[in-house]
């Protein structure tokens, strides 16, 4: 079977706006979670990962106009797939190119063959909680009404490029992005697509900020993820993708080194409850279990896991038993970048995949900020020095975990 | 060696009755341009507690699915995959509503838990104890056969050997307001939105009730004959095709024109004046034409006066076609098995 490879990411969160500025934050321990700044809510004292832009400040980087009706989760998912398609064209990087004949350059090498997967849960939800009474009771905002829903969240990415030939939207929660990478890998391996272009975006809502209040999973100070006195998430917003095609399809075009490699994945389900996952952690023990399988690897392989560690009292017990159960009394370094990006839930797969990718490149495994105490049920404690370096890091496990105890497990290595 | 793909049953609940296939001599016809779902008698299925809990997608989705397990014979799943267009709609506006007009305050987490896309799935794998793949697609009008296509990929793969998907929608009162502004679901004319409800039992291994072999599946986002053709190539030539046109003039035009180029002459078929339009109305086009192909007749309600010339009585071979708003193309190939 023919590798999948990356061969190209973008990434836009609370800790930069692209990939240079991601990584700078991850090795500088700084994190973007701060007081709300974009979001209009009565909530506003939660700390929240926002994006540092504004709409209009996203729409004049992108040259959009300004009457436009697009969504928020539009624009961030705009600019980080701007980001990886350029980055997937570095074979060109010697040639005077304008990004725009680079991503020409990209499409005629695939014969019209390429896909866009996005997760998104929350899609244009933005401007519908702004619009809805509008929508009810008159027709001024009849231009946003056709932003509603995930599909053309996707749509609108999709043509502010031009070259996709097959667009689907994945929304499975939490774990969306983690499976439109999964799901672009085979794609790819059916030889549906040349490329697939693969992640997620979602923006902060007040919808969901208020859902996830209402479930009493919102902490009020910084997030701590496998802390005894962790108390919550703090929600974040971003958008990341990966650009994958098959080894040949890349050979193809360049001898360089592509980032990275996808080597295994896996999504399994919980069937547990609605909300909560099994607190024995089933549903990551398997996924993480047959992730490793599909990458035919064993476990002494996995150099560092990119946990799911929302900070929620459910998910770092779930999720840390299961690490516990399949690592034995060999647990490799554990850290969650939550504390970095807050947790940007639709997009969380795609943003740490992008973040595994960084750390398989620079060789360091990002900290566990905020962590102070061991929680009583786990015998092991997340990773929280950057600056250690304790051994290369070839192989990265990332969770990403959803409602409805959908879990998947993405696996990254080295080439 | 690819593996042979199969529906092995398919229930729905839709404008038609419930759970039954009635609609091949006794169809239900309407003249309203907005059509609920003719619910079945939930009291015979849930607890007085499951029926309160969740809203009426939920309760069709878990029912649904359930008769087409019985159907099917499988017990043991291995992957459950929904495609929706909207998702759990109904609670998305209670609580939207409630944030708009009650403010940040009043809010009721069961709406918000119920409200998300994928708690369809969810639900469904704890009704059938599936750890196995699980997965949503929320992709307009297409959502569906997005669904059909990553669980026939897997199939074909010997991923798996047995998979559920499905496509819901639901549409409540204020949503058909909205969106018939746009034009979307505009029927002043003729046909009618509806909703949908379909689950489906796909398989490699054929059992007593199989309904009719998939040959083929394939999406793109936007026309290309050039692709289509190279794509269609490879089908066998079908002996009818079935197709999304709804009673809306632009619309059933673009069927029309691009059935004409890809299938010149092949008769054409309808659904959607008995079950409505709805993002994930394909579902229930497969389903029908699933039923035709097993049944061996097409009833004379899918014929469009003009377009339907040339038929021959038993199909053996239906191209499925849609598409949404002139994107999102999906082409699905069936046989009888």
């Amino acid at each position: 079977m023919s590798k999948i490879l990356v061969s190209g990411m973008g990434i836009i969160s609370a800790i930069g706006n692209n990939v240079v500025e991601t990584l700078q934050s991850l090795r500088e321990n700084r994190s973007g979670i701060e007081h709300l700044r974009y979001l209009k809510t009565a909530h506003n004292k939660f700390p929240v990962g926002e994006i540092k832009l504004s709409n209009e400040e996203m729409m004049r980087m992108l040259n959009i106009p300004e009457n436009l009706p697009v969504t928020r989760t539009s624009l961030m998912g705009m600019l980080a797939v701007h980001e990886a398609l350029i980055s997937a064209c570095y074979c060109w990087r010697n040639q005077q190119l304008s990004d725009k004949q680079k991503v020409a350059a990209l499409f005629k090498m695939t014969d019209k063959r390429i896909a866009l997967i996005n997760g998104t849960t929350v899609g244009g939800m933005d401007k519908r909680e702004q619009f809805y009474k509008d929508f009810l009771e008159n027709d001024s905002k009849n231009d946003y009404i056709k932003s509603h829903d995930c599909g053309t969240c996707t749509e609108m990415i999709a043509d502010y490029f031009g070259i996709f030939s097959q667009l689907q939207t994945i929304s499975t929660a939490c774990s969306s992005a983690a499976n439109s990478i999964l799901y672009g890998a085979e794609l790819l391996k059916n030889d549906k697509a040349d490329i697939v272009v693969v992640g997620g975006s979602e923006c902060i809502t007040k919808f969901h900020l208020n859902g996830f209040k209402m479930l009493m999973i919102l902490d009020r100070e910084k997030c701590r993820p496998f802390d005894i006195t962790r108390a919550g998430l703090n929600l974040g917003e971003g958008a990341a993708y990966l650009v994958l095609e098959k080894e040949e399809h890349f050979r193809k075009r360049t001898a360089l080194s592509p980032l990275a490699e996808l080597k295994g994945y896996a999504n399994t389900c919980d069937a547990y409850h609605q909300t909560a996952s099994s607190p024995e952690g089933d549903g990551a023990f398997l996924a993480m279990k047959k992730a490793l399988e599909n990458a035919n690897l064993s476990l002494s392989d996995i150099d560092y896991i990119n946990a799911h560690g929302t900070a929620t009292q459910n998910n770092d017990l779930s999720e840390g038993t299961a690490i516990q159960r399949l690592f034995g009394d060999n647990i490799p370094p554990v850290s969650s970048t939550k504390t970095f990006t807050g947790h940007t839930t639709s997009a969380a797969g795609s943003v740490e995949a992008v973040i595994s990718i960084l750390a398989l490149q620079n060789n360091f495994v990002p900290a566990n900020l905020g962590y102070k105490k061991k929680m009583q049920e786990l015998n092991f404690e997340p990773f929280t020095n950057s600056h250690k370096t304790l051994k290369p890091v070839r192989v990265v496990l990332s969770n990403s975990f959803g409602f409805g105890g959908n879990n998947t497990t993405l696996i990254f290595s080295k080439l | 060696m690819k593996n042979k793909i199969y529906i092995l049953s398919a229930a729905h609940i839709s404008a038609q009755t419930p759970l039954r296939e009635d609609w091949m001599k006794n169809p239900i016809l309407y003249n309203e341009e907005y059509v609920r779902a003719i619910e079945p008698n939930y009291k015979e299925h849930f607890s007085a507690l499951e029926a309160r809990r969740y809203g009426q997608l939920l309760k069709r989705a878990l029912l649904v699915s359930r008769k087409a397990m019985e159907t099917s014979g499988i017990t043991n799943l291995d992957a459950i995959i929904t495609g929706t267009g909207l998702g759990c709609i109904e609670n998305t506006e209670f609580f939207l509503k409630d944030l708009t007009f009650n403010g940040e305050e009043l809010l009721k987490p069961t709406h918000f838990i119920n409200s998300t896309h994928n708690t369809i799935s969810s639900l469904v794998a704890i009704d059938t104890k599936c750890n196995g793949y699980n997965s949503t697609y929320t992709h307009k009008g297409i959502s569906f056969e997005c669904a059909l296509q990553d669980a026939f990929m897997q199939l074909n793969n010997r991923k798996i050997n047995t998979a559920l998907i499905s496509g819901h929608d639901e549409m409540t009162p204020d949503y058909f307001a909205i969106l018939k502004k746009t034009g979307y679901l505009d029927f002043s004319e003729q046909g009618f939105a509806g909703e949908t409800a379909v689950a489906m039992i796909l398989g490699t291994e054929k059992t007593a009730n199989t309904l009719c072999k998939i040959e083929k599946v394939e999406t793109l986002y936007t026309i290309d004959f050039e692709y289509i053709n190279s794509v269609t190539e490879k089908f066998a030539k079908p002996d009818y095709i079935f197709t999304g046109i709804n009673g809306q003039s632009e619309n059933d035009n673009r069927y029309f024109d691009v059935c004409e180029k890809i299938f010149p002459k092949v008769p054409l078929l309808q659904y959607k004046n008995l079950f409505g339009e709805s993002y994930t109305a394909p579902a229930l086009g497969i389903y029908a034409a699933a039923n035709c192909l097993q049944k061996g007749n097409i009833p004379v309600h899918f014929l469009i006066q003009g377009k339907s010339a040339n038929c021959k009585s038993e199909p053996t071979k239906i191209l499925f076609y849609n598409n949404f708003e002139g994107k999102n193309h999906s082409l699905i190939l069936l046989s009888i098995c």
